[in-house]
């Protein structure tokens, strides 16, 4: 993967892996999933992407992609999707909103639907989307659309869940709201909870 | 506040545990002077959000508003969707049961924006515009950006073809207070592709004495929405009676504009005409034409300047004015 943010030199330094005691391995049906925290200096840090590549991974079982448009906000905040993910993102707030991205990733601009309707558009290229409601400043969501279907989102726990992953050395890729990505390189095996953390 | 506001709020407290970012507090901030030689001022706090499960489903919102103008005789500079009279109004204060199954969409109960046309708050303030349309603002013999109702409103249909029914009393804030009464508004709402296309009646009391203005005020309007490529063309084209022996005709159409290689800046321009008829000399012909443009300067902070011209019958102070505001806005979710 190619992302202009990528600041591989400062992995090793920055990002703490450790592997600790509890397991998860292998929980949902049909597919490996691997369990993680995310932390920013020390403490929970929600809305982090984490992603692997560098091992053949299990099967994934695609699932319904959504960004919410309810109560003048979109949900969730931060979406991690694997290239080619169709993301579907219905109004179901009270009003008329215009999602647009035209900065950087996917760019597209969806115009007025109605409540109650969707529109779908798919992060066919990798990178950051910085999602947009042209009438409503505090509306803002990111999509990263990266090029592995191991990827998940941390929760407001920094907990974290990848479906599909093996056991394995694998690379890893990690970004949050307003910093760069890191990487850098973790074991995944049965049992073990995964944790990535900013300095 | 009073009893209704109060009522929302316990229904909100009530609403038992919520799910994440089912609460959000937000508040929009706002200064502007124009070369009328006014000035205003104005803050908007809202509490809007999901309630629990022991009421599954149901959404609320609570609103307040303050504005205060330096100019309250003359002109409708800043008078977008909110009032500026110096004092705290409590504005859409209701809850709402949507539904994403079946023919019934959503059940309104409380005090909310009167539905005729493009009628909520966020389709006029904020986008650029520093003045509502002529034939929204509340002392040129039309309707108001500030009516409110007091009542119960439900949308039944499709997503993409909906009938609305309100029946309600007037609940006003701002300049135009309507006289106690019953007030049944009627939408029709389909969506063809990019096209967005409504029609709305509206059968209310009016807004003046009843010594001066006898019988109901009726209007009915058509109103379209289309955009496509970060270009929005929309405009609300509006007929009927203030009160007995008068006709108001009249409309706007605007384009706002927000291409790739605008960054942070939308472009916006409006067009527009009032034609009251009466007796003269109180009778009211006028149009107006608006150009600005609206650029994000920092996160959720945005400055807007609008240039506006009048002709025919002059209800601006001056015929030409240049509008420059600047506004603020911030979010946090519970």
């Amino acid at each position: 993967m190619s992302l202009p943010l990528v600041v591989r030199a400062q992995a090793a330094a920055v990002v703490a892996v450790a592997l600790l005691g509890t397991a998860h391995a292998g929980k949902a049906a049909g597919a490996d999933v691997v369990n993680g925290r995310v932390r920013l200096a020390g403490a929970p840090q929600k809305d982090a992407v984490v992603w692997l590549s560098g091992t053949p991974s299990g099967p994934v079982v695609p699932r319904r992609i959504v960004l919410d448009q309810r109560n003048m906000a979109f949900l969730p905040h931060v979406l991690g999707v694997p290239v080619g993910t169709r993301v579907e993102m219905p109004n179901n707030d009270r009003v008329f909103h215009n999602v647009f991205s035209f900065k950087d990733g996917k760019r597209f601009d969806l115009g007025l639907y109605p409540v109650g309707t969707s529109k779908f558009v798919t992060f066919d290229q990798p990178g950051l989307s910085r999602i947009f409601c042209n009438i409503h400043p505090t509306m803002a969501a990111y999509v990263m659309a990266v090029d592995s279907s191991l990827v998940g989102v941390s929760d407001a726990d920094g907990k974290l869940e990848i479906a599909g992953a093996r056991p394995g050395r694998y690379e890893y890729h990690a970004w949050r709201p307003g910093a760069e990505i890191i990487s850098g390189s973790l074991t995944v095996s049965a049992g073990r909870e995964i944790e990535v953390a900013w300095p | 506040m009073n009893r209704l506001g109060v009522s929302c709020l316990l229904v909100a407290c009530l609403a038992g545990p919520a799910r994440a970012q089912s609460v959000a507090i937000e508040g929009t901030h706002s200064a502007g002077v124009s070369t009328e030689e006014v000035g205003a001022l104005g803050t908007q706090v809202r509490v809007s959000g999901e309630a629990g499960e022991t009421l599954r489903g149901l959404r609320y919102q609570i609103e307040a508003s303050w504005g205060w103008r330096s100019e309250e005789e003359e002109g409708d500079f800043f008078g977008t969707a909110y009032p500026y009279g110096g004092k705290l109004d409590l504005m859409e204060t209701y809850a709402e049961y949507p539904r994403d199954r079946g023919w019934v969409r959503s059940v309104k109960a409380g005090r909310y924006r009167t539905p005729f046309g493009i009628s909520s708050a966020s389709d006029h303030a904020y986008i650029g515009f520093m003045r509502a349309p002529l034939i929204r603002y509340g002392e040129y013999y039309a309707l108001s950006n500030t009516y409110l109702e007091h009542g119960a409103d439900v949308v039944i249909g499709v997503p993409r073809f909906t009938v609305e029914a309100s029946l309600s009393k007037p609940a006003d804030v701002g300049e135009a207070i309507r006289r106690d009464g019953v007030t049944g508004v009627f939408r029709a709402q389909a969506a063809v592709g990019s096209f967005v296309i409504g029609s709305s009646y509206i059968d209310t009391t009016p807004y003046l004495p009843d010594t001066f203005a006898t019988g109901r005020s009726r209007f009915g309007g058509v109103d379209v929405r289309w955009m496509s490529g970060g270009v929005m063309l929309r405009g609300e084209w509006i007929g009927g009676r203030p009160f007995d022996g008068t006709s108001t005709t009249g409309g706007y159409a605007d384009v706002i504009v927000h291409r790739p290689a605008m960054g942070p800046v939308t472009a916006f321009g409006r067009i527009e005409r009032l034609a009251y008829d009466s007796i003269p000399p109180f009778d009211l012909y006028t149009h107006r034409y608006t150009g600005g443009a609206r650029v994000r300067v920092w996160r959720t902070i945005s400055v807007s300047a609008g240039l506006v011209h009048q002709a025919g019958q002059q209800t601006q102070a001056k015929r030409t004015a240049l509008d420059v505001g600047i506004t603020g806005s911030w979010r946090r979710n519970f």
